[in-house]
């Protein structure tokens, strides 16, 4: 009895001690005290040094919580129980969100720095007149190839992936939305397209695809890819980035007919109780420098043209990320078509994994 | 016979191997310069500043060993009341459904219980972080701790509680001094399946957890998007070596606590029965 009570004891008080010292270094670091904000972002999409930039300029400590994917974010946020001041979902999620009243509108008179992002990623159909978001980072939906394994075949059109030479060499994400899209892309229709005929037209031709396809894959694409394991993959230009930081001898390219332009963005949930800091934050990660730094540690394209320009030249120069309009001006993004479409969407992409091997 | 002995070596070699091929892998790699897992490039200790430096980094990991200490003796001291509450029901139908349930908790998926509790938080109003990932993970490590102590005192004669009443002991004495030191290697195994448990769990604590609290499920399942980084290897190396280090401490504990008291070794060693 007494050896157990001595153990529990010290079980007790090394615990009491840890949280001593946890508390220790969380004042050191000012992450308890009244004046915080709550940021809700993806996992590593920050550059550290801004938060703690931040903090020093406005004494505002951030707070900063991590998700891995839009609907475990969109499922804390509708729970509530904690309050979150600024949460970065994908477009889709967005809509979702505004659908369902979860987010507070912006005071456009508290964004100054709101005129330092390019018109382009301003005012689309997801949120008319960015009444509840800002742009945070963009991308496309492209190719990945590997120039060695794939001479010949030109990437400059969706087609490229129907050569022949690709056979049992590719791999797609998992996506009903981006696989149907490339494939009404590659027909010269819009990813929106709700023609049942169109979309069965759409279906054909991903079913000639199918002997290309070597696997549909989630996001270990990622790995596949860098290591080589197949010659070309469709996938978003923010993991097409990552993969070639892998491994150099890859390329990324946007086709000509046209793809997806997807957009993380910031907003503030209806449950946020700082929401003063909150629009600091947003105008803070507006400013030019700030969404420089921030592209050059994130490694996405930043939607702030001024900050672009502080970019190197390397990097804002880089058409697979930073394209020329010809091409942004074909980019479409995601309509909410509606569960009953996107069922329809879904059904048809099913079809077609069916179709494979 | 020898030939038999040699092929069941390997068989043990062969599975020690694949249980620890991952493991050394990762390990490996920590000291990779050239920041990718597919080519060693060079020794560096970088990632390992790294994880030092990072202050957020060594507060999750700090209240990820909080949770599982705390949690962890608070629901083996809960599950020594219940599995003694259990043991003394006189009525067999009420025993036997309440070790059912018992038993049916240890089997729900983590995912069910950490969404119900997060529903229940959220409907009692209480605030997600500390206290709730603390209180979910004591609820469940109860059953892990009353189903490693239940044995330990079914085993247990009830003749020597018998014998302790006739030679004048109080109900405190019989408990303090006959029921829990024996079914104190029960306490020990539930305590360090609870705190196993605690220290890996993302299910539940994803769910319930919030206002900036995080532990190092979470944070690395988060992280993971962007790809791993090597850092997380290197912090891996360091709570596996530690774990290695709190093994060999308790091995020789124990040694140490045979040698004077020339106790049950098996049971000593918190094998579960």
């Amino acid at each position: 009895m007494k050896s157990l009570v001595r153990v529990f004891l010290s079980i007790f008080i090394i615990s009491f001690s840890l949280m001593g010292v946890a508390a220790w270094l969380n004042s050191s670091q000012g992450y308890s005290g009244g004046n915080t904000l709550t940021v809700y972002n993806w996992g590593d999409y920050i550059d550290p040094e801004l938060l703690e930039r931040f903090q020093k300029e406005t004494g505002i400590t951030v707070i900063y919580q991590t998700f891995d994917s839009n609907e475990a974010m969109l499922t804390k946020i509708e729970q509530g129980g904690t309050s979150f001041d600024v949460a970065v979902p994908s477009e889709y999620a967005l809509a979702k969100m505004k659908q369902e009243h979860l987010l507070l509108p912006l005071d456009h008179s508290r964004l100054p720095n709101l005129k330092h992002v390019d018109s382009h990623f301003l005012n689309l159909s997801f949120d008319p007149d960015n009444q509840y978001s800002v742009p945070y980072f963009w991308g496309t939906v492209g190719i990945v190839f590997n120039p060695e394994l794939t001479k010949g075949v030109d990437f400059h059109s969706w087609d490229g992936l129907w050569d022949p030479k690709l056979r049992n060499n590719l791999l797609l994400v998992d996506g009903a939305r981006e696989i149907m899209g490339m494939s009404l892309n590659s027909l010269h229709y819009s990813l929106n397209d709700t023609n049942k005929a169109h979309l069965q037209q759409a279906l054909t031709k991903l079913e000639k695809l199918a002997p290309n396809v070597k696997a549909v894959v989630g996001d270990e694409i990622k790995m596949l890819l860098a290591n080589e394991e197949a010659a070309a993959g469709v996938v978003w230009s923010g993991d097409a980035s990552e993969i070639m930081d892998q491994n150099d001898k890859l390329d990324y390219i946007v086709p000509d007919e046209g793809s997806n332009l997807w957009f993380d963005n910031m907003v503030i949930p209806k449950t946020a109780t700082h929401v003063d800091a909150a629009h600091k934050f947003i105008n803070f990660m507006m400013q030019p420098d700030v969404a420089a730094q921030n592209a050059e540690f994130v490694g996405y394209s930043t939607p702030n043209k001024d900050g672009k320009k502080l970019l190197p030249a390397d990097i804002s120069g880089d058409e697979r990320f930073y394209p020329p309009s010809e091409i942004t001006d074909k980019l479409e993004v995601y309509d909410n078509l509606g569960k009953r479409m996107l069922a329809h969407y879904n059904e048809l992409f099913l079809q077609f994994k069916m179709h494979l091997k | 016979m020898a030939n038999k002995n040699r092929f069941g070596n390997m068989y043990l070699v062969i599975v020690f191997l694949v249980l620890y091929a991952p493991i050394l892998y990762l390990m490996y790699y920590s000291f990779n310069s050239g920041g990718t897992m597919h080519k060693f490039e060079g020794f560096t200790l970088q990632y390992y500043k790294e994880v030092f430096a990072d202050t957020r980094l060594i507060i999750i990991v700090i209240n990820t060993l909080v949770i599982a200490l705390l949690s962890s003796a608070l629901a083996t001291i809960i599950g020594i009341m219940g599995a003694l509450a259990i043991h003394q029901m006189q009525n067999r139908r009420v025993k036997n459904t309440l070790l059912s349930l018992n038993n049916v908790l240890i089997v729900n998926p983590d995912v069910i219980i950490g969404a119900s509790f997060l529903i229940l938080f959220t409907m009692a109003g209480i605030k997600l972080g500390f206290y709730s990932v603390l209180l979910s993970h004591i609820a469940f490590s109860v059953p892990i701790a009353v189903i490693m102590i239940l044995p330990r005192l079914q085993e247990m004669s009830p003749s020597l509680v018998d014998a302790a009443r006739d030679l004048g002991a109080s109900r405190l004495d019989v408990l303090t001094k006959v029921i829990l030191p024996f079914i104190k290697p029960g306490i020990y195994a539930g305590f360090f399946m609870a705190l196993t448990y605690s220290l890996d769990d993302f299910a539940v604590t994803f769910f319930v957890t919030g206002s900036g609290y995080s532990t190092l499920s979470v944070e690395i399942y988060s992280r993971a998007r962007q790809g791993v980084s090597l850092s997380i290897n290197a912090l891996s190396t360091l709570i596996f070596l530690f774990t290695v280090l709190l093994v060999v401490g308790y091995y020789f504990i124990m040694r140490k606590a045979n040698r004077n008291g020339k106790k049950e070794p098996a049971a000593e060693m918190g094998v579960p029965r």
